[in-house]
């Protein structure tokens, strides 16, 4: 679509100062859009260190609880949180979740108490059985019931859980949105 | 083929000169600036959540040390002030609480029996939410006198600890409400819990620290946590009024906890000074009105035991984008279980509020049972009067009748029907039934000596109105006979 419109303003019959215009204005954009992704720390996203999940605020509890909790000796968040069938599945599901996070978080319509998707259900699922698999063998009821490991193993990440569970302090600072020499510049 | 592409490169003009209109530029542009302005904003929605999680609290504007006035408070706490505001909502309706004028006479009559002789039983509508404080202590009945104590004022207003302050705690108790109704200005608010320098939670009222003393413990030494339900103790517990030696009223206020914090302690504690709030206009019994006592009541409970405090349920903490702070908005956690209840309880909000519900029904149940034990005893008493009993042979009866109308009284009062301790207050509601049968099964061997017997002709006290009737018939000592 882009790249269309470009053509068109390319073969547009319009005189040189409005191509430069259009030109300059796409400029702008891409500018802006460089900006934002390193403030908002994006590039992060690509990776799959847990500090990636906490760029905003929303997670400060689920990362102090799970870091302080045995399975940060073994996992991190993408572990257990996205499918690892195969990388296309993988890269898509965390895209589309993390696109649901950022405009749920920017429009302001976070929950209080964070729970699983009806998706994100049988993906955590066999995440856990990835794992746990041989220790389920001998557990009857595991393929039969539609039970999920967390109805009793239900704190996994504390057994309080809120978006204020967790005192902000017990997480990693973000890192600095300018760029180091420029602070430095402004320092007395 | 080399013809061909020469006839097309003559047919072509330079790329420039294709004609598409100048509209389609003047579109991209818009296009891009809406496209960068969207980038803006989004870059500022992000630096500041940052912002908000480096630098929570900015004091706008020092408060003095006696601040009544919640809104300059909520100059330099727009989170918490916002959320206070909505104490002001007073349409909303739990199965049993909420926060709106309920009417307790119309809703269950049997109260208007048992609070014959106390301002109750001519009018008494649910509280609403914190903001409310004022216009309803002014509007209730209850204070509709010449002289009623200022003790009355002391958990209605945030002028109270200013007040406090400069008449001294005693005189504040002995001046009449009505004179120092202009005084009382700004509802209960900010500085009741809050000390405007640090903002750390402590006592203004003196009467929970003076109980705290003789139970020998300092109300300051104790964790944040515990402050976090002691505030709230200030006022939502059972308490009395002292008689002032000087004026022959009743203005020193005080908490029953000298030998504890059971109901039972605390009986035995009234017992013990012969205390009593009326008379009752049926039975002449001494009675003991019980005051919604939330704390006691919420320290035998479960929640309680897991140190669960009052603010965690009915003020929850909230986070909003990078800012924690607490949810002023104080009401039923029912109005919220998304926030208070389901952080620890992994429930359905409706499986959470079912079970709520289920606890809180049985306990109005047994309430019911133990009101209607009630009311026959205050009348069978009445029928023994009416049969020429003595004093001395309604001496003990009476007792019971006191005994068992404070613990029904110590359930009915508390908020929550009995969910801060559903076990305990079912206990209490029991021990009341029983206790109120045995005063009916010691009036029937009274009668029984009399050669009466027959059951004494129970009013029908269906609807407020015809308990009224009945309450005004004795009360003017025209009253209806029992005797068949």
């Amino acid at each position: 679509m882009v790249a269309k419109l470009i053509l068109l303003a390319r073969l547009s019959g319009l005189a040189r100062r409005w191509q430069v215009m259009v030109y300059v204005s796409f400029g702008a954009a891409v500018g802006m859009a460089v900006v934002v992704a390193r403030i908002a720390n994006a590039p992060s996203y690509l990776s799959d260190t847990p500090q990636a999940c906490i760029n905003c605020h929303v997670m400060t509890d689920a990362y102090a609880s799970w870091q302080r909790g045995s399975h940060s000796r073994v996992a991190v968040c993408t572990d257990c949180h996205v499918p690892h069938s195969n990388p296309v599945a993988k890269l898509t599901y965390k895209a589309t979740d993390g696109l649901k996070h950022s405009y749920v978080f920017t429009v302001r319509q976070e929950p209080q108490v964070l729970r699983l998707s009806e998706r994100a259900v049988p993906v955590v699922q066999a995440n856990c059985t990835r794992c746990h698999g041989a220790q389920l063998m001998m557990v009857r009821l595991v393929s039969s019931s539609r039970r999920t490991c967390w109805d009793c193993h239900s704190n996994i990440h504390g057994s309080v859980r809120s978006l204020s569970a967790s005192p902000g302090v017990l997480r990693p600072q973000l890192p600095a949105a300018g760029l180091s020499w420029l602070k430095k510049g402004i320092e007395p | 083929m080399t013809a061909n592409a020469k006839s097309e490169g003559s047919e072509s003009r330079p790329l420039d000169k294709l004609p598409v209109p100048l509209w389609i530029a003047a579109i991209i542009i818009l296009l891009v600036a809406a496209v960068v302005v969207l980038l803006g904003l989004l870059a500022v929605s992000i630096m500041e959540r940052r912002w908000e999680a480096q630098r929570p609290v900015v004091v706008l504007r020092p408060l003095g040390p006696w601040e009544p006035n919640n809104a300059v408070w909520g100059q330099n706490y727009p989170r918490q002030y916002e959320s206070y505001l909505k104490s002001r909502i007073s349409d909303t309706e739990t199965k049993f609480a909420g926060s709106f004028p309920r009417d307790y006479l119309e809703e269950d009559p049997y109260q208007v029996i048992l609070y014959a002789g106390t301002g109750f039983w001519r009018d008494y509508i649910q509280a609403r939410g914190h903001y409310w404080s004022l216009t309803d202590v002014v509007r209730t009945k209850r204070t509709d006198q010449p002289f009623v104590a200022a003790t009355c004022w002391t958990c209605k207003s945030t002028d109270v600890p200013r007040l406090m302050h400069e008449m001294g705690v005693r005189r504040f108790y002995a001046a009449n409400f009505h004179d120092l109704k202009a005084e009382m200005r700004h509802p209960v608010g900010c500085q009741d819990c809050h000390d405007p320098n640090t903002l750390n939670l402590r006592i203004t009222r003196p009467a929970v620290a003076e109980a705290f003393e003789v139970m020998g413990r300092d109300i300051n030494d104790v964790t944040h946590q515990e402050m976090r339900s002691l505030v709230c103790a200030q006022c939502h517990v059972e308490y009395y009024f002292v008689t002032n030696e000087r004026h022959r009223m009743k203005d020193y206020l005080r908490l029953p906890w000298a030998k504890g914090r059971s109901v039972e302690e605390m009986l035995a504690y009234y017992e013990q000074i012969n205390f009593h709030d009326y008379i009752h206009a049926i039975s002449q019994t001494p009675i003991v009105k019980s005051q919604h006592p939330d704390y006691e009541m919420y320290l035998t409970g479960i929640h309680s035991y897991r140190d669960v405090a009052c603010a965690d349920c009915h003020m929850p903490y909230r986070t909003q984008g990078g800012m924690k702070f607490t949810d002023h908005h104080v009401q039923s956690p029912l109005l919220n279980i998304a926030n208070s209840c389901a952080v620890c309880h992994r429930w359905s909000e409706d499986q959470i509020q079912t079970r709520v519900e289920a606890i809180q029904t049985k306990v109005h149940d047994a309430m019911l049972v133990a009101e209607e034990a009630l009311v026959r005893a205050h009348f069978d008493i009445a029928a023994a009067i009416q049969a020429g009993a003595t004093q001395e042979q309604l001496a003990r009866p009476r007792r019971f009748l006191r005994q068992a109308q404070f613990r029904w009284d110590y359930v009915s009062s508390n908020n929550g029907m009995g969910f801060h301790s559903p076990q305990e207050s079912m206990r209490i509601l029991g021990d009341s039934a029983n206790q109120a049968q045995q005063v009916r099964l010691l009036v029937a061997r009274l009668l029984a000596e009399k050669q009466i017997a027959a059951p004494p002709r129970y009013p029908d006290v269906s609807t407020r109105r015809k308990a009224e009737a009945i309450v005004n018939a004795f009360m003017q000592g025209e009253a209806i006979k029992l005797l068949p």
